[in-house]
């Protein structure tokens, strides 16, 4: 019986199924690659196995006992320790004590900070080919370290907790080449010493340099287990994606070629984006493909005005225009609709009216005063418009099912009249209905010429709905799928950088 | 409400306000007030450098460096304690009422215990019950002044008074330092030793970040709990100064002690939203405002304008605070 096992694994999100009987099969002093596309599910069987997502159904055994987690600190309790790309360690605090954090050596409650020091040595001396000079910033506040040495301490900290399975969830994605092979190092011995590493990474070299074997997902089910030495890359795509007949993209980019650009973007660069040249039509839907967190969506509050750009031009209509807020934003003409509604698109505790008409009140007040009449005129046409099931206007929008509430957030800005709409994971866990009825409004929305830029962490979505897709790798476009070359094979393998599949 | 406010706009207004909150004094800033005030007094206060007049000093300063100091402790692990002045006023009344029945020393431990609870008390309606620390505290503020009238109600006849030894040993001077100078040291020692905890590690890392804490494995809960038990004891200790400095307790006392002690703590360069500052800088900021206030003195204004000179200096010094670090580009 293989030492970590993970059977039967269920999970929905709302009405969206994350995974369906997927499975886990490795052993001690093997590095497993988990792998699969976007929205495969492998991000949360890394996370029911870290005890940060609970389960709907799961078998787990540990060393042939089973093993019940449910909360990070179960998860240490039976020598799972987990790295991930977001960090989990305190700026203000010095190197040493976020290495030991919560472990620290004490006597009456009072800190050894020798014997502290002298194990943070130990366990960060084993990266240190990672900082210039090999010098551990031991009594550095770690806010002053760069992102790829935070990083590294963040998996020396895992590392410190002498881990039976250790979980790296893109946890090499901020680093250079150069630390990548000292954490590589790392890995390896451990493994030597007989750890359990199971390795996420969007790099699929990183895949074949270090993992033996690895366990492949396909939409929330096992797509087949491989040993990477005889498996070749497109091997790989083929399981992520499946041999399944798939709608194949929009035919009608013709059409739209002889229309106008409506926006322009060139040169672009912000703190985490590179190059990004791109323009799309009039009637236009242009997918941001890729990984997920990749710079898609990055780019869209960006062109929004709300991450600080670097450099780069942007025309909208034909204007020059590179909006340093998002009220010019609108005022150019562009609209986003977050992937996170409940804490960016809607105002929560006020009525379903209110955050239809907010963003678009300048229109319809006069002298500053408002009419309550119209308001409620626009309102009104706009929920039809949109389907949008509601008992009045005056119920709080909270009240609206999830798929509803998202019709709200698109729908406020349809009543602005926007020339571009930035949609950034519009569907996220929205019902199958809600979501056919928002991909009619996307259509509508083109066929009365309004430029779409859509961002899907769906690739099935990105695939039905976009002309064009441009596909992001590390925050720059790497590749632009167009006419016969929009199929789920082509997206998986330029998302993963390999050559064709 | 802004007619356009857009997704991103909240996210402005959020930062807007957090900035407010994260920034931070260097400690410098506030050794120069310390210079400035003191060169002030000395120019300004005829009778600053008497005995008398250091001795009075010293002796204010106390009650105030011990709440600033519990203060300190609890707004590092990102919470803050409205009710620390009426938690000194209650367990000043409590150990008075029982010098008499119990004797000095029991009258004390039940007093320090009862700031404890009190303590205690905040700690759990905010860690356990999850209210807001400043709505929770706001509200045992009351509590705490309400149980402090019924224990000891204003305009008693035979008000309980502390032993003379305890008035005039706070009076007196050993090696020609005052006696309540030896109090500050001993103040700032606990600090010192405090801050060599595991428990007070613990307190800077869930202020800095609770989210990351939690998934170390930090017991976040017990962390913030016992950060509102150590003040509400700093504050019993404060009531004892109190007492000794006046010899009868006020049930009506200690309330004002709450604001100074968060302006002390944010001229002292601890950050309002946890993770940063220490208790050292809090010392200091505790002498820029008692020197301001001897100054105030000297200067005999029209009317007591304390009240308004403390809430100008709290919003004067966060502004700053927010100035200067948003200036650096700072967390």
């Amino acid at each position: 019986m293989a030492f970590l096992a993970m059977r039967g694994v269920d999970k929905r999100f709302g009405g969206v199924i994350a995974l369906r009987d997927a499975s886990l099969h490795a052993e001690r002093g093997e590095v497993h690659g988990l792998l699969g596309a976007n929205g495969s599910g492998k991000s949360t069987l890394n996370k029911i196995l870290t005890g940060v997502v609970a389960p709907d159904r799961v078998d787990i055994t540990i060393d042939g006992r089973p093993a019940a987690i449910s909360g990070p600190h179960d998860a240490h309790g039976h020598g799972v320790a987990a790295v991930y790309q977001e960090l989990s360690l305190i700026p203000d605090l010095s190197v040493t004590a976020n290495l030991v954090l919560a472990s620290e050596d004490a006597r009456l409650g009072f800190l050894r900070r020798r014997a502290d020091r002298e194990r943070a040595a130990e366990v960060l001396g084993r990266f240190a080919a990672a900082f210039p000079g090999g010098n551990l910033p031991l009594d550095v506040p770690i806010g002053n370290l760069s992102p790829g040495e935070q990083q590294v301490v963040e998996i020396a900290k895992a590392v410190a907790r002498r881990p039976n399975i250790l979980v790296l969830d893109e946890a090499t994605a901020s680093l250079y080449s150069a630390q990548v092979e000292v954490v590589f190092e790392v890995v390896r011995e451990l493994k030597a010493a007989g750890t359990l590493v199971i390795f996420t990474s969007h790099r699929l070299g990183e895949i074949f340099e270090l993992c033996d074997r690895a366990t492949v997902l396909r939409n929330g089910e096992l797509a087949g287990e491989v040993t990477l030495a005889d498996t070749s890359e497109s091997e790989l795509v083929e399981l992520m994606v499946g041999s399944l007949a798939r709608p194949a993209g929009r035919g009608h980019q013709v059409a739209t070629q002889e229309r106008a650009a409506r926006l322009e973007v060139s040169g672009l660069a912000t703190d985490r984006l590179r190059d990004i040249d791109l323009s799309v039509r009039a009637g236009e839907v242009v997918g941001l493909g890729g990984l997920a967190g990749q710079g898609q969506s990055e780019l869209l509050n960006a062109l929004f005005g709300s991450t600080r750009v670097r450099q780069g031009t942007m025309e909208v209509d034909g204007r020059p225009e590179l909006p340093r807020h998002p009220k010019r934003a609108v005022t150019a003409g562009l609209a986003l609709v977050p992937g996170d509604r409940t804490r960016e698109g809607l105002l929560p505790v006020r009525p379903i009216l209110e955050n239809l008409t907010v963003p678009s009140l300048r229109r319809r007040s006069r002298f500053g005063v408002l009419s309550h009449e119209r308001e409620r005129e626009a309102a009104r046409s706009a929920a039809e418009q949109l389907q949008i099931k509601y008992g009045s206007l005056d119920d709080g929008v909270m009240t609206l099912s999830g798929g509803n509430q998202q019709k709200v957030v698109v729908g406020k800005w349809l009543l602005t009249e926007p020339s571009v709409v930035l949609l950034d994971d519009p569907t996220k866990g929205i019902d199958v209905r809600a979501k056919q009825e928002l991909y009619e409004l996307i259509t509508a929305l083109t066929t009365d010429g309004v430029a779409v830029l859509l961002n899907s962490s769906d690739d099935d979505e990105l695939l039905g709905l976009s002309h064009r897709i441009l596909v992001f790798f590390e925050g720059r476009i790497v590749a632009e799928l167009t006419g016969d070359g929009l199929t789920a094979e082509r997206l998986v393998a330029a998302a993963l950088q390999v050559a064709s599949a | 409400m802004s007619p356009e406010q857009t997704p991103s706009t909240l996210q402005l207004v959020r930062d807007a306000r957090s900035w407010l909150l994260r920034g931070r004094l260097p400690v410098a800033t506030a050794v120069a007030l310390l210079m400035v005030t003191l060169v002030a007094n000395l120019l300004i206060a005829e009778n600053f450098l008497t005995a008398f007049n250091i001795r009075s000093i010293f002796a204010n300063v106390i009650p105030l460096a011990a709440v600033a100091v519990g203060q300190t402790v609890i707004v590092l692990g990102r919470g803050i304690d409205l009710s620390i002045g009426t938690i000194a006023t209650l367990s000043s009344v409590v150990t008075v009422s029982l010098v008499e029945p119990l004797g000095l020393l029991p009258a004390m431990l039940v007093g320090l215990g009862s700031g404890a609870a009190c303590g205690l008390v905040n700690g759990l309606l905010v860690a356990v019950v999850r209210l807001q620390p400043i709505v929770a505290t706001f509200a045992t503020s009351f509590v705490w002044s309400g149980l402090a009238l019924y224990v000891l109600p204003p305009g008693t006849a035979a008000a309980p008074r502390m032993p003379d030894v305890v008035v005039q040993g706070y009076r007196n001077s050993i090696l020609g330092v005052p006696n309540a100078a030896w109090l500050l040291l001993l103040i700032a020692l606990s600090w010192l030793v405090l801050k060599r905890t595991a428990l007070l590690r613990h307190v800077y890392a869930v202020g800095g970040d609770e989210q990351a804490s939690y998934a170390t494995g930090v017991r976040v809960v017990r962390v913030q709990i016992m950060t509102y038990v150590v003040g509400g004891t700093y504050a019993a200790f404060a009531s004892f100064a109190m007492l000794a400095n006046s010899g009868s307790a006020d049930a009506l006392a200690g309330g004002n002690l709450t604001l100074v002690s968060i302006a002390a703590l944010v001229i002292g360069g601890t950050r309002l939203s946890g993770g940063a500052g220490g208790a050292g800088g809090t010392i200091i900021g505790v002498m820029v405002l008692q020197l301001l206030t001897s100054l105030l003195v000297a200067l005999r204004p029209p009317t007591d304008i304390r009240q308004l000179i403390d809430g100008l200096l709290v919003i004067f010094a966060l502004a700053l605070a927010g100035l200067w670090s948003s200036r650096r580009g700072g967390r």
